[in-house]
C-alpha cells in the first residue's frame, strides 16, 4: 500500500468515521428521537426470531467486550496480572472463535428471516438489510482472521487503535499487518460511521439502570409543584 | 400516611348494552394510525369468552402482573436480571395474531373494475403485508357469544364451575365487559419496563408511556396482566390508554365515558394512602386484596385526611372533586363496585358494578341469597372475574342492586315505600333510605354532572408544549 493510501486509510478515514459516528448519533438523538429504539419485529413473528436473535446478540456482546478488553487495555496491564502474551492470544483466539460463529450464524438467520418471512420483509427497510449484511461482512472477516491468519495484534493493531483514541495516530504500527486484518478494521469503521443511521442506536440505550431503579416511577406535571 | 389522588372509573355492567359506541371515538382519535390499527385502548368483550387478545386472562400463558411471597411483590415474569438476560426475545410476548392481523379492503377495485356481468367483489388485504389474506380473528370475534361454544372452555373465569354446562344452549349466559387500561396503583407495566419509560403521573395517577424514552424492549406488553399496553409494530414503541388526559386536564371526561350510550360510566377522583400500596397488593390470600384495597382508600370528608392532603400539596380542586366523586362513593362508601381481577395484584383503578341477570324461577318466598343463585350468570363466575373468586362481595353488590329495584318499585309504582325490603335483603344499616335514593339517582338517572366530577389540572408551564408534542403517551 502506498504511503498516501495508508495514511488515508489509517488516519484520515478512521477520524472521519468517528466524527460521523459522534455527530450522527447527536443528530439522530435530537431530530429522530421517535425512532431511537430497537425496532423490534418480535411482535409480528415470534417463532422465527427466537434462536437467531439470541445467539446473534450474545455473540455481539461477547465481541464488543472482547474488542474493548483486548484492544483498549495494553498488554502491559495484562502482564501485571500475570496474563502473558501467549495466554492472552490463546484466550482471544477461542473467545473470538465462539463470538464470531455466534454472530455469523445468528446474523445469517436474521437475514434469511428478513428476506423470507412475509410480514418481516414487508416491514424491513433498506437500512435493515444493509446493516445485517455489513455486520456479516465485518464479523466474517473477523472470523476469517481468527481461523486462518494467526497474526499477533497485541503490539500492532491494538496500540494503533489506542493511538487513534488518544488523538496521537501512529499509522506506522499498521504497516506490517496482513490485508485481511486491514479489511476487517476498515469495514468495522464503515460500520461505526453507518451505525447512527440504523437501529444500532439501541445499543447506547441498553437499560442497565433497570438493575437498581425503583420499580414504579411517579412524575409531576412539568412546570408545577404537584397537584 | 402519603396521600395521593387517583383518577378512577366505575362501569355499571348492569346497564352496558354492548354497543361498542365507547370504542369508536377512542379508536378514531387515538389509534387510527399505521402500526396502531389493531389497538383498541377501549374494547368491549362478550363474556364468557377468551377476549382480546386471546386468553389475556390466562397468566399461565403471558405471565403478567405480580406474585406475592412473604408480603413481598415479585413480577410474575421474573425479576430484573431475568428480564435483562432475555431482552432480545421476550418469551411472554403475544404475537399480533393474538389480537388480530389488521386488514382493510381494496375499495378502489370497486371503482376501477371494468363492466362485468356480476358485481365486483373486494377481498380483505393485510395492513401489514398489503397482500390479500384470510381473516382468522378480529377485534370482537366473540361478539354476543359467537363461537364461544368452542373457545369458552378456555375462559379462566369458569374456575370451579362446569364450563361445558354453561356453554350448552339452555344454560348459556352472557354479559359485556368493556375494558381499558386500569391505571393501576401498582402498575406491573411500569415495573416491567427496563427503560423506565412508563410512569404514573403524580397528580392524578394516570399511567403513560413516555414516547421519548421507550426503546421498544416490549416487557410492558407482557407485564400488564390486562394486556392493555400495545406494541406499535411500525414505530417500534409501546402505546396505551392515556385516560384522555388532554381532556381530563381541562375538566372534560374521557371519550369512552362521554360517548357511552348506556350511561354506565362514572369518572372521578379518589384519595388513597400510597405508603400502603405494596402491603395491600401483597396480601397472602388473593381474596384479601380487594378489602385491603378498599382499606387504603381515604375518606375525603375526614378532616384529618383533608388536613394532611393539603399539607402534602394536593390541590383544592382535587380535594373538592374527591368529595363529590361518584367513583369514591361506588368504590369505597357504599360499596357497589369491584375491581377486575384483583388477584393480578396491580391494584386496578377501573372498577365494575356486577350485572344482575334474569332469574330462572320465581322469587317468592326466597331469601336474597337463594335468589342470587338462581340468576342466569353464576355468582361464582362474577366472583372469579371481580373478586378473586370470593362470592361474598359480589353477593353484597347484587343484593344492593336487587333491593334497590324492589324498594324503588314499592315507592314509585305501589306508592307504599317498604323499608323492610332493605332489611330483608340482609343489608347493613348503612344503606338507609336517603342513600338508596342517592344510589338510585346515580345509577338509574345517571345525570352527566353526577357521573363525571373531574378537577382541572394545575396550570402547567406552557412554554415548551410544542417541543414536547408527541412525547406523552401517544404520537
Ligand atoms: C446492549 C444490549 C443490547 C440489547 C438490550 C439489544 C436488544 C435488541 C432487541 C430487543 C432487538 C429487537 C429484536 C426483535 O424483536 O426484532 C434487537 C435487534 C437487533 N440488535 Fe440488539 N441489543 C443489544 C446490543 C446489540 C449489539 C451490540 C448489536 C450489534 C453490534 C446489536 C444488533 C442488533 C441488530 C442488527 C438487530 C436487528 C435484528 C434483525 O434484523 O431482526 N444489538 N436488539
Ligand atoms: S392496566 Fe394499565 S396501568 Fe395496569 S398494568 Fe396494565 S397498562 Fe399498566
Ligand atoms: S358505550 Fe357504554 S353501553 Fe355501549 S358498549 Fe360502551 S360501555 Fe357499554
Amino acid at each position: 500500500m502506498s504511503g498516501f493510501v495508508h495514511i488515508l486509510g489509517f488516519i484520515v478515514f478512521p477520524y472521519i468515521a468517528l466524527t460521523i459516528f459522534v455527530l450522527g448519533h447527536a443528530w439522530r438523538y435530537v431530530t429522530d428521537w421517535k425512532r431511537w429504539n430497537a425496532a423490534s419485529s418480535q411482535f409480528l413473528h415470534k417463532d422465527s426470531l427466537k434462536g437467531g436473535i439470541t445467539i446473534f446478540h450474545w455473540g455481539s456482546l461477547l465481541t464488543l467486550v472482547g474488542h474493548a478488553g483486548g484492544m483498549l487495555i495494553p498488554q502491559r496491564i495484562y502482564d501485571l496480572f500475570g496474563i502473558s502474551e501467549a495466554a492472552h492470544n490463546f484466550m482471544a483466539h477461542w473467545v473470538g472463535l465462539v463470538a464470531g460463529l455466534l454472530m455469523i450464524a445468528g446474523g445469517g438467520w436474521l437475514l434469511v428471516r428478513r428476506i423470507g418471512q412475509d410480514r418481516i420483509a414487508a416491514n424491513t427497510s433498506v437500512h435493515d438489510y444493509v446493516l445485517l449484511a455489513l455486520l456479516l461482512v465485518v464479523s466474517g472477516l473477523g472470523l476469517y482472521n481468527v481461523v486462518f491468519t494467526h497474526y499477533d495484534v497485541l503490539y500492532s493493531v491494538a496500540p494503533w487503535i489506542r493511538s487513534i483514541v488518544v488523538l496521537a495516530p501512529n499509522p506506522a504500527l499498521m504497516a506490517p499487518v496482513p490485508v485481511s486484518y486491514k479489511l476487517h478494521i476498515l469495514s468495522a469503521f464503515v460500520l461505526l460511521a453507518y451505525s447512527p443511521f440504523t437501529r444500532l442506536v439501541h445499543i447506547w440505550s441498553a437499560p442497565v439502570t433497570y438493575l437498581y431503579r425503583s420499580y414504579v416511577i411517579f412524575r409531576k406535571l412539568p412546570g408545577t409543584k404537584g397537584a | 400516611m402519603k396521600i395521593k389522588a387517583q383518577m378512577t372509573m366505575v362501569l355499571n355492567l348492569d346497564k352496558c348494552l354492548g354497543c361498542h359506541t365507547c370504542s369508536i371515538p377512542c379508536k378514531n382519535v387515538w389509534t387510527s394510525r399505521q402500526g396502531a390499527e389493531y389497538m383498541w385502548f377501549n374494547n368491549v368483550e362478550s363474556k364468557p369468552g377468551i377476549g382480546y387478545p386471546k386468553n389475556w386472562e390466562d397468566q399461565g400463558i403471558y405471565r403478567g402482573g405480580w406474585t406475592a411471597k412473604n408480603n413481598r411483590l415479585f413480577l410474575a415474569a421474573g425479576g430484573r436480571v431475568t428480564k435483562l438476560s432475555r431482552i432480545f426475545n421476550n418469551p411472554d410476548l403475544p404475537q399480533i395474531d393474538a389480537y388480530y392481523e389488521p386488514w382493510d379492503y381494496d375499495y378502489g377495485g370497486l371503482v376501477t373494475s371494468p363492466v362485468k356481468k356480476h358485481q365486483p367483489a373486494i377481498r380483505p388485504r393485510s395492513q401489514i403485508t398489503g397482500q390479500s389474506m384470510e381473516i382468522q380473528w378480529g377485534p370482537n370475534w366473540e361478539d354476543d357469544l359467537a363461537g364461544v361454544c368452542e373457545t369458552g372452555t378456555a375462559d379462566t373465569n369458569f374456575a370451579g364451575l362446569d364450563a361445558q354446562k354453561y356453554l350448552e344452549f339452555e344454560q348459556a349466559f352472557m354479559m359485556y365487559l368493556p375494558r381499558l387500561c386500569e391505571h393501576c396503583l401498582s402498575p406491573a407495566c411500569a415495573a416491567s419496563c427496563p427503560s423506565g419509560a412508563l410512569y404514573k403521573r403524580d397528580e392524578d395517577g394516570i399511567v403513560l408511556v413516555d414516547q421519548a424514552r421507550c426503546r421498544g424492549w416490549r416487557y410492558c406488553v407482557s407485564g400488564c396482566p390486562y394486556k392493555k399496553v400495545y406494541f406499535n409494530w411500525k414505530t417500534g414503541t409501546s402505546e396505551k390508554c392515556i385516560f384522555c388526559y388532554p381532556r381530563t386536564e381541562s375538566g372534560m371526561t374521557t371519550m369512552c365515558s362521554a360517548s357511552c350510550v348506556g350511561r354506565i360510566r362514572y369518572v372521578g377522583v379518589i384519595l388513597y394512602d400510597a405508603e400502603r400500596i405494596s402491603q395491600a397488593a401483597s396480601a397472602a390470600d388473593p381474596k384479601d386484596i380487594y378489602p385491603a384495597l378498599v382499606d387504603i382508600m381515604l375518606d375525603p370528608h375526614d378532616p384529618d385526611v383533608l388536613k394532611q392532603a393539603e399539607k402534602q400539596g394536593i390541590s383544592e380542586a382535587f380535594l373538592k372533586a374527591a368529595q363529590n366523586s361518584p367513583t369514591d362513593k361506588l368504590m369505597r362508601k357504599w360499596p357497589l363496585a369491584l375491581p377486575l381481577h384483583p388477584e393480578y395484584r396491580t391494584l386496578p383503578m377501573v372498577w365494575y358494578v356486577p350485572p344482575l341477570s334474569p332469574l330462572q324461577t320465581g322469587t317468592e318466598n326466597k331469601k336474597a341469597d337463594e335468589t342470587l343463585s338462581d340468576m342466569r350468570i353464576p355468582v361464582k363466575y362474577l366472583a372469579n372475574l371481580l373478586a378473586a373468586g370470593d362470592e361474598a362481595p359480589v353477593r353484597r353488590s347484587l343484593k344492593y342492586l336487587m333491593a334497590l329495584r324492589a324498594y324503588m318499585r314499592s315507592l314509585r309504582l305501589e306508592k307504599t315505600p317498604d323499608k323492610s325490603i332493605l332489611g330483608q335483603a340482609g343489608l347493613d344499616e348503612k344503606l338507609d333510605e336517603p342513600a338508596v335514593l342517592e344510589i338510585y339517582d346515580l345509577l338509574a338517572i345517571a345525570k352527566h354532572k353526577d357521573r363525571f366530577v373531574i378537577p382541572t389540572a394545575p396550570n402547567p408551564d406552557q412554554a415548551d408544549m410544542r417541543a414536547a408534542q408527541g412525547e406523552k403517551g401517544f404520537e
